[in-house]
């Protein structure tokens, strides 16, 4: 009998009929993955542009102080802070506490418009700062007294932080 | 020409006159080169106070002694002068009278005053030594009038700020009413000045009116 055509004992025709598709099945699955990890990443696609806000319109710029208020600041102010506001008007060498410098940044950016507000209106003792500072809420109104705060913001080109 | 010659002495004698003998209150002494005596004058010739109250405002001794030994009461000078915010005063000292003179001016002044202003309105008592503390406390502190006026500070020494007239010898310069009706009612004496306008409850208005005339220090000239 031809070898070729003599009939596979049974053991060997089940293994082969039961390992062949494992076997097959095996190597799609090992290609899928040597696929997968040759493949180099694609480049992580860019990120979709975010609807960008438009930007808030910039503040609009404090008009420069009017006349008035600065005649206002050299009238009343300007005898303890100085002309130019540098803290050193006539009484200012007199006094117990040096009054506030309006030229300099590092203190007023800590204070907001309201406490300086408030220590015109109400004086110095009300916000807790020197006594020296009278109160001139019985002198100005709050329009006045609001366009000092603006000037005294021109003076030390500052704002609140 | 005898009766010619005694008319032309007669004249001669008359312009010859003081001013003063025929004259309105002070008239002649040119105080109204620097003082308004008038409140019709105009606010741009006022270079130093204003005198047409000061018989409601200032005590006749005082005048007479300040009138023969000027002192400076404002350091930074008067307020309205161009020099005042740069702490460069004028510095022309005030006219020295003679004590005849002093004497007359001092009565002038004490005539000048406006009509209907009370009087009466303080208790010139001595403050107690715990009300004084108090008073001392509201003149420095709660209203802050220290920072532009000097004070007697505990040394006993004038202390303070300088742009408004010195008060350390106030209670011999001032009358009680008028520093009341000054801080109620400073509009009746000024069309505007630099000092903040306090709206002062009575029994304040009270204490502080009697501080400020217990402040007596006399200026160093005339104690030496």
């Amino acid at each position: 009998m031809d070898p070729l055509t003599r009939p596979r004992p049974i053991l060997i025709r089940l293994a082969i009929a039961l390992l062949g598709p494992l076997l097959l099945a095996l190597l799609f699955l090992a290609c899928g993955r040597e696929e997968n990890a040759a493949r180099p990443e694609a480049p992580a696609p860019p990120p979709a542009p975010v609807a960008e806000a438009p930007a808030p319109p910039a503040p609009p710029k404090a008009e420069p102080a009017s006349a008035e208020t600065r005649a206002t600041y050299q009238w009343y102010c300007a005898q303890c802070h100085g002309v130019k506001g540098k803290g050193n008007g006539i009484n200012a060498k007199w006094l117990t506490v040096p009054p506030r410098d309006h030229t300099k940044a590092e203190y007023l950016e800590t204070r907001t418009d309201q406490q300086l507000f408030d220590a015109i209106q109400q004086g110095g003792l009300a916000v807790g700062r020197a006594p020296c500072m009278p109160r001139w809420g019985d002198t100005l109104d709050e329009k006045t007294i609001h366009a000092l705060v603006r000037y005294i913001r021109e003076l030390c080109e500052c704002e609140a932080i | 020409m005898k009766r010619l010659g005694f008319y032309l002495l007669a004249v001669g004698w008359l312009v010859c006159q003081p001013a003063a003998s025929f004259a309105l209150p002070l008239e002649g002494m040119g105080c109204e080169a620097c003082h308004r005596l008038s409140a019709e004058a105009p606010p741009g010739e006022r270079k130093a106070p204003d005198l047409y109250y000061a018989g409601d405002k200032l005590r006749k001794e005082w005048l007479v002694q300040f009138l023969q030994r000027p002192v400076v009461l404002r350091k930074a000078g008067f307020f309205t002068a161009p020099g005042f915010l740069a702490g460069e005063p004028d510095a022309r000292p005030h006219p020295v009278l003679s004590e005849e003179d002093a004497k007359k001016a001092a009565d002038d002044l004490a005539a000048l005053k406006l009509p209907g202003l009370p009087t009466g309105l303080v208790d010139e008592e001595p403050l107690s030594k715990v009300g004084r503390v108090k008073a001392k406390i509201l003149f420095e502190r709660d209203y802050s009038c220290i920072a532009c006026h000097e004070g007697i500070n505990l040394a006993g020494q004038a202390r303070g700020g300088v742009s408004g007239p010195s008060l350390a010898g106030a209670g011999n310069r001032l009358k009680g009413d008028w520093i009341v009706h000054w801080l109620k009612t400073p509009e009746k004496f000024i069309d505007k000045s630099r000092m903040p306008v306090y709206r002062l409850d009575e029994e304040t208005l009270a204490q502080l009116t009697r501080y400020i005339l217990s402040l007596k220090k006399e200026p160093d000239e005339w104690t030496r």
